[in-house]
């Protein structure tokens, strides 16, 4: 038998050959010594390669992993708890002040109602005097408009389409006079 | 049915222990692979958790008759070669051969040549192959981890970058002979 090509030598350590030509290679391999050097070193070179260190995942990989595709939603016990233990802390808190105030419980809570009414009774006058000064502003705006409309009409079935050309010219050119008027004064005012 | 089967039927009925139980057992594995062909910890660590995650959302998509390791390393080799592409490093491509196709390793046993690689001690061994590994070709270094290091045989790597046994045979053997002859060199 002639010497053994390299791939063979590769596929007799990985046992992945018949037996009868693993056979004919061992037979061969008593009487060549190339041989047998290759096959050392290329047996020494597969077992340092399979034992090479293997990389650790970090110990939390797995939970990471599952987090990021099961997304943990707070359920609503959980809310309900959270609320719970809330309430639970402020009555606490006012059972530790009344101890520690020497406060009775029916006099605080009728000073509280007080209070709270007092807040309640101003908040509503404060919204119907809101609500009735935006309804007047409303009427007025209205009002304003109503008239501005009129007098357009009135003016336009009065004066001829020439002088309604020249009046509205006029109007523009006064508009961006008093813009540009503006702008400067403002931009003036930026300056100094 | 196989343990890995029974756990993908529990996953899509619902049974999250079910696919926490898979990763633990490819966490490693998978780790490996990938940490290797990137040589970065943190980034092997995000794009491992990536692969399980992209695994999840496909499992609709697995068929029971393939080995559902080989389907997971599919997935995975997949991911690596969306990122190859992305920094624009060598791929496989089926209709033109890759460079390092030319350049095959001798197949014959060269005359009188005196090697290092028996002088050297395991670990010293083992750190030059790590680093050799880093050198060679991604596509040959895939093979040579999945026959290596992840232990699968020629018919399993075969099955995951489906192609025929005898080229993958090949890869890994070219993969080999590159890694011993970095070897040999000098430093």
């Amino acid at each position: 038998m002639k010497c053994l090509s390299i791939e063979q030598i590769y596929l007799y350590i990985e046992k992945e050959l018949s037996e009868a030509e693993n056979k004919k290679i061992e037979e061969h391999l008593t009487t060549c010594p190339k041989c047998q050097r290759a096959l050392e070193e290329r047996n020494l070179l597969l077992q340092a390669a399979e034992s090479l260190p293997l990389w650790q995942p970090p110990p939390d990989f797995t939970q990471q992993v599952m987090a990021k595709i099961f997304p943990t939603r707070v359920p609503i016990s959980a809310w309900i708890k959270a609320i719970s233990a809330g309430f639970a802390s402020i009555i606490l808190a006012l059972f530790i002040f009344l101890l520690a105030s020497g406060q009775n419980l029916s006099g605080l809570l009728i000073s509280f109602n007080q209070t709270l009414w007092n807040f309640i009774k101003n908040f509503a006058l404060l919204f119907v005097k809101i609500f009735k000064l935006a309804t007047l502003l409303i009427k007025v705006i209205q009002q304003f408009f109503g008239f501005l409309i009129n007098g357009f009409t009135s003016l336009t079935a009065i004066i001829s389409p020439q002088v309604q050309i020249i009046i509205i010219a006029i109007s523009i050119i006064v508009i961006l006079t008093l813009i540009y008027g503006i702008k400067r004064k403002l931009f003036i005012g930026e300056r100094t | 049915m196989d343990e890995d089967k029974k756990l993908i039927e529990k996953t899509i009925k619902g049974e999250k222990e079910a696919f926490e139980m898979i990763i633990r057992k490819y966490q490693q594995p998978i780790l490996n692979y990938i940490g290797r062909m990137v040589g970065e910890r943190e980034l092997a660590i995000d794009f491992t958790q990536d692969v399980f995650i992209r695994t999840y959302s496909s499992l609709h998509l697995y068929q029971p008759q393939y080995k559902f390791s080989t389907w997971l390393f599919k997935i995975a080799s997949n991911f690596m070669i969306d990122y190859w592409r992305k920094k624009k490093i060598e791929t496989f491509s089926l209709d033109q051969p890759p460079k390092w196709d030319s350049s095959n390793p001798p197949l014959q046993i060269p005359e009188n040549k005196s090697s290092t690689i028996k002088k050297l001690e395991i670990s010293q061994l083992r750190e030059k192959i790590e680093r050799a590994l880093e050198k060679i070709p991604a596509p040959l270094r895939e093979v040579f981890l999945w026959r290596h290091i992840n232990e699968f045989s020629y018919e399993e790597i075969a099955e995951i970058k489906n192609l025929p046994v005898g080229t993958i045979k090949n890869r890994v053997f070219q993969a080999k002979e590159m890694i011993r002859s970095l070897l040999e060199e000098k430093e």
